[in-house]
């Protein structure tokens, strides 16, 4: 239970608990096998929570952040404070969030005053979203906050993008107050009028208006318990979630720069395309410096970047790379969940790390398509990591199936 | 679901059923099979209503003889609607169940003001006018009159009533107020009166507490409802003040003035109806010899209420001959009405009992005990055979004679005051008389002898045991019921001091120390600060809220107070503060938060609640006891000291802790509900007052949420106030506070079921 601590607050900080009332003994006077049982449930209630039914989900996402900075973002209660505290997490949700939704876009917005700033622009560069969080921390909190005009402004950002991407505004709220300047009820309204959806991450406690919005719009509200629960929520923001209604299908016009010079093969990239050239992604500035060969190019207009996936400055083309796509095919094709398997034949190997299976192993997981066994931490490994069974990838037969 | 409650089927119309609910039925039914009284406390919100009405029901049916009726009283007009939705609910449910239709009738009574379907009577608002109105277009004499002559104004909804209402009884159903509105617009007769003439035929009869509780109503409304009946006190807790104001009369002096007028008013028609039409008076005056012997024969064949206003010994005698004819007795209205206002010429306080009130008034102006006990009956009988038809004018009069008759009828349990002014403006002359009831027995002990069982019921009865002293019944069962939570949903805490140590109480001596109100003021904006939406704030009167608010706003406590939610003040003025309240809810609601500064004892206190976000906290300030320098209640602390043993501290500390939790109770309305409970005075934490907390508070309030700071509080707020925001589901409570049938049924729930009913 050593790992379980470290995922608390401070023990001089958290509640009076009972712990020994959680553990029983089992019918041989032992303890043991309900502690693994214990931790056993939770992990798995974890994975099983994000198991859900192939849907058609908003792969292309337009997600607005709202950072509460307002006055009570200067509270302790987390460390160090709500806001750095939230920053840096924040940090990592962009991280991870362009990590699996590679053609998606994000802004940032904060809130103070009773009135709304933008901080950046609707964009698929990481890189600037950082660097911006990262100027946020020598921001002062001052002042009310202001749901409405900040939810406006996020609309106003996204009601012009495309009608197939999904319409998404994550607020992180940590104030118990909101300074409106009219009803802020019209504003749900256009919000759902214009298919957006709301999510909220709560700082302190239960608001009523708050539940409301991310119920009428179709988002979440959660609200955190400690730093830890407060990373979990945000970071469960990054899956994209289901398409609520009906969003009409359509196709999406996509850049796929080519490979690097070493590998020219004869394929369209003339030698001008690796001739040194401006990242168009540092050319503002003014450390930007003259890029080698490597780089990916435009395949419309030329224009050379560091990184991708990126929007084209030049030709708002987006580019990607195939690699990326592929990344986010999981979402789409979300493996079945395994099975819980009662008894296990003895001497048994776990499918994926081969570990025998001793008598009383009760944790023993099934997949349904190619009917190999895994144990519980391979089962956890493959839902939230590897996204691919390695039973049906193994099976020449099935992975035919699959990519078919 | 069909449940077994002692051998007792029981249809209730859910799906689920909360295992509080089970155990009160269970002590509901003990009561029923005794045929005796009992008191029961259960949380707000935990569904009294359709517990009581679906077991009480269910008796009916299978004991048809032993159980002919159920009247169900309660306090206010929503909340007649409630019940009655709740029994509609039942009765949909029974119908499903067995496929037929029910032979059941259920209806609610009101007042002619909510009931009246006449075009132009019912356009009025105030009750009263209405009442007056209704009275001139159908008092016997006006129809006759019409009959003589078509230009009299009647109500053509009685005549339809009167005409063939009262063959064919309502067929069986639920009709709440708008339903018999309904049916009397489609049958053109008055909803009033049919409902009035079913209550005697009905098996439900639904209404205010006054029907059966104020001797004057009871007399016309209630009075021929069979023995075999139970009746129900919702919301009872402050039901010996009902009992006690019903009893009691105040006597101002623009209201002698207005008795004058109504007076001459009477002198006049009488010279009049010499004139034109002696007879009739002389046929009254026979009729007075032969005495009210009407009224005597229904009382014996147990038909009727007694009336506690009108002793049996009146009926038995003829009216004494000095108030027999009109023009004497006329006079000895004046004379009496002269009396009090001699009376109420006084410098100073005056406090006497009703004996030494009759000696002196028999001494200064000759009237003797026996025609004053008359005055009520000969009044009524007079304004009848003058045919006044506006009676609104008459009642000061009216209260007068009640007053005579109370006065020379009860010597004991009651006191006369006389007070030159009022405590609060001692330089503005205001003399009023109060005669007032000290014991609240009086009143109800008519209902407790008449019914075989009557059930007293609220969120808030503790302690139990005084309830039986104070209306002197005997009880077969007495027991309070806790919450069974699948969480934490309150949350009390006892507040006693601030961040600097400094002691928070309401007391007299320190009540005005700015280090005092400086804590309350501190402990407010923090708790604002930590808790979302509406917090609902208790002081112990209008006087404290406004020296504290003022000093508030000179600390500069106000101004952040207001960086986190919008301030709202309840005040006296009802307008004003409903205004207030509407304010109150927008601002909960779109986001803002507010604060609502109120009184205990006020308005607000009593009838409305703040669930879900309108009340996440409340804080008392202080514990609310009484106003203590008032006679009345000194009077009657004395008597109850006297006559029931009841030590003054003990009453006083009783009183003040139930409003305290009607208070408290506010925020929470249900099981999905949750709320903050902040007592913040010091003397909380003794014995003697927490422990006269329901034990539904009393259960969460652990001594570590005793004696807390300012800091302390707001530390264990934040941290609940996160718990409780996490996602609840109904699965989350199924099997814990939330029963299916197969788990009541199971052998473990009914176990500890039988473990709770031990317990207490």
């Amino acid at each position: 239970m050593a790992d379980e601590d470290e995922t608390k607050e401070y023990r001089w900080e958290s509640g009076y608990e009972k712990t020994w009332e959680a553990i029983k003994e089992d019918d041989d006077g032992l303890l043991e096998s309900n502690v693994a049982e214990l931790v056993a449930r939770a992990k798995r209630k974890r994975a099983a929570l994000k198991a859900s039914g192939a849907i058609q989900l908003g792969m292309m996402r337009h997600l607005f952040v709202i950072v509460d900075s307002s006055e009570c973002m200067f509270l302790q209660d987390l460390k160090p404070t709500r806001f750095l505290c939230v920053l840096k997490l924040l940090e990592v949700f962009v991280h991870e969030f362009f990590d699996l939704n590679p053609i998606s876009q994000l802004g940032i917005l904060t809130t103070k005053l009773k009135r709304s700033d933008k901080i950046t622009v609707l964009a698929g560069n990481q890189k600037k979203h950082i660097e911006a969080l990262q100027h946020l921390k020598d921001l002062s909190c001052e002042g009310e906050p202001s749901l409405q005009n900040s939810l406006e402004r996020a609309m106003n950002g996204l009601k012009n993008m495309p009608a197939h991407s999904s319409r998404e505004i994550l607020v992180l709220f940590g104030s118990l107050t909101t300074c409106d300047p009219g009803d802020i009820q019209k504003t749900i309204k256009s919000l759902k009028d214009n298919n957006i959806r709301v999510s909220i991450i709560g700082l302190a406690a239960e608001v009523r208006i708050c539940r409301e919005i991310a119920k009428k719009t179709g988002g979440t509200y959660n609200v955190l318990i400690d730093d830890h629960h407060l990373k979990e929520l945000i970071l469960s923001q990054v899956q994209p979630p289901a398409v609520a209604g009906s969003i009409e299908a359509s196709l999406v016009k996509m850049g796929f720069p080519g490979g690097t010079p070493t590998l020219n093969d004869g394929t369209s990239d003339s030698s001008a395309d690796h001739a040194p050239a401006y990242c168009l992604c540092h050319i503002d500035s003014e450390t930007s410096s003259l890029m080698g060969p490597n780089g990916y190019n435009c395949p419309q207009c030329g224009s050379r970047y560091c990184e991708l996936p990126v929007e084209c400055k030049q030709c708002g083309l987006t580019l990607v790379s195939a690699p990326h796509l592929a990344r986010s095919y999981h979402h789409l094709f979300p493996i079945k969940p395994f099975v819980e398997r009662a008894q296990v034949p003895d001497a048994t190997h776990c499918f994926a790390c081969a570990k025998l299976f001793v008598e009383a192993e009760t944790n023993v997981y099934e997949c349904e398509n190619c009917n190999q066994i895994v144990c519980l931490d391979c089962d956890l490994f493959i839902r939230e990591t590897l996204h691919t069974c390695p039973g049906c990838a193994s099976d020449p037969v099935t992975a035919q199936m699959k990519t078919n | 679901m069909k449940l077994n409650v002692d051998g007792l089927l029981v249809y209730f119309p859910y799906d689920y059923i909360y295992p509080e609910q089970f155990s009160y039925m269970l002590e509901l039914k003990r009561a029923l099979d005794a045929k005796g009284h009992c008191l029961l406390e259960m949380p707000s919100g935990t569904g009294k209503t359709t517990t009581l009405l679906s077991l009480i029901v269910a008796y009916m049916k299978a004991h048809p003889l032993d159980l002919t009726k159920l009247v169900y009283c309660s306090r206010t007009v929503p909340e007649i609607e409630k019940v009655m939705e709740e029994l509609r609910k039942l009765m949909t449910y029974y119908e499903k169940e067995l496929g037929m239709e029910q032979n059941i009738l259920g209806l609610a009574l009101s007042s002619r003001k909510n009931l009246c379907i006449h075009p132009s009577v019912s356009k009025e608002r105030e009750g009263k006018v209405v009442d007056g109105r209704c009275y001139s277009l159908t008092a016997s004499f006006v129809r006759a009159r019409h009959a003589a002559d078509d230009a009299v104004p009647i109500c053509e909804f009685y005549e339809g009533f009167d005409a063939h209402g009262k063959e064919f009884p309502l067929p069986p159903g639920v009709y709440n107020l708008d339903d018999l509105k309904e049916y009397g617009q489609m049958k053109r007769w008055c909803p009033y009166f049919l409902a009035r003439h079913t209550i005697t035929h009905a098996n439900i009869v639904v209404y205010s507490y006054h029907y059966l509780l104020d001797p004057k109503i009871a007399e016309v409304v209630s009075k021929e409802i069979s023995k075999t009946s139970v009746v129900v006190f919702d919301e009872a807790h402050n039901i010996d003040n009902v009992c006690i104001d019903s009893m009691s009369v105040k006597i101002t002096k623009r209201l002698l003035d207005k008795c004058s007028n109504s007076i001459t008013i009477l002198e006049t028609t009488i010279s009049n109806m010499k004139e034109n039409d002696s007879k009739r008076l002389e046929k009254e005056y026979k009729r007075l010899v032969e005495g009210l012997r009407d009224a005597t024969i229904a009382r014996e064949t147990d038909m009727a209420l007694v009336n506690p206003v009108l002793p049996s010994e009146v009926l038995e005698e003829a009216v004494p001959g000095t108030i027999r004819t009109a023009e004497h007795f006329v006079a000895f209205l004046k004379r009496v009405v002269e009396y009090i206002k001699t009376r109420l010429r006084v410098q100073q306080v005056v406090q006497e009992s009703p004996a030494g009130f009759l000696r002196d008034i028999h001494t200064k102006v000759c009237i003797d005990r026996k025609p004053l006990r008359f005055t009520a009956e000969r009044l009524a009988s007079l304004i009848r055979t003058l045919e006044i038809s506006d009676l609104t004018d008459f009642s000061p009069l009216v209260t007068v004679s009640h007053f005579a008759t109370l006065v020379s009828t009860y010597t004991k349990g009651f006191t006369i005051i006389i007070e030159p002014f009022e405590d609060r403006a001692p330089t503005v002359s205001n003399p009023i008389l109060y005669f007032s009831c000290l014991d609240s027995s009086i009143a109800i002990k008519p209902v407790f002898n008449r019914f075989q069982t009557v059930v007293i019921t609220s969120g808030t009865l503790s302690p139990l045991d005084m309830y039986p002293k104070i209306l002197d019944f005997h009880p077969v069962i007495m027991t309070s019921f806790t919450m069974t939570l699948a969480r934490p949903c309150i949350l009390p805490m006892i507040v006693s001091k601030g961040n600097d140590q400094v002691a928070m109480s309401s007391r007299y001596e320190t009540r005005e120390d700015t280090a005092v109100i400086r804590n309350y003021g501190n402990l407010l904006v923090e708790v604002a600060a930590a808790v979302p939406d509406g917090i609902v704030c208790f002081f112990t009167s209008y006087l404290y809220l406004e020296t504290i608010v003022s000093s508030w706003y000179d600390q500069g406590i106000i101004d952040q107070l207001q960086r986190h939610k919008l301030l709202f003040i309840e005040t006296q003025d009802a307008a004003e503060t409903s205004l207030a309240l509407i304010n109150y809810i927008k601002a909960c609601d779109n986001g803002r938060g507010a604060v609502l500064l109120s009184v205990a004892r006020g308005k607000v206190s009593e009838g409305i609640d703040f669930d879900h976000h309108l009340g996440r906290a409340v804080l008392m300030f202080g514990i609310p006891y009484v106003y203590t320098q008032s006679r009345i209640l000194r009077a009657r602390l004395e008597y109850l000291r006297d006559q029931f043993q009841i030590r003054e501290n003990d009453f006083l500390t009783f009183d003040a802790m139930r409003h305290a939790a009607q208070c408290l109770g506010r925020c929470m309305r249900g099981k999905t509900d949750y709320g903050i409970m902040v007592l913040a005075d010091k003397r909380f934490s003794r014995a003697d007052k927490r422990s006269k907390l329901p034990k539904w508070i009393q259960e969460h309030l652990k001594d570590t949420l005793c004696n807390l700071s300012t800091e302390e509080c707001v530390q264990i707020c934040k941290r609940w106030l996160r718990q409780m925001a996490q996602p609840f589901s109904r699965e989350d409570q199924l099997g814990i506070s939330l029963l299916t049938l197969e788990q009541l049924q199971s052998e473990d729930m009914q176990k500890k079921i039988q473990l709770r009913a031990q317990g207490v």
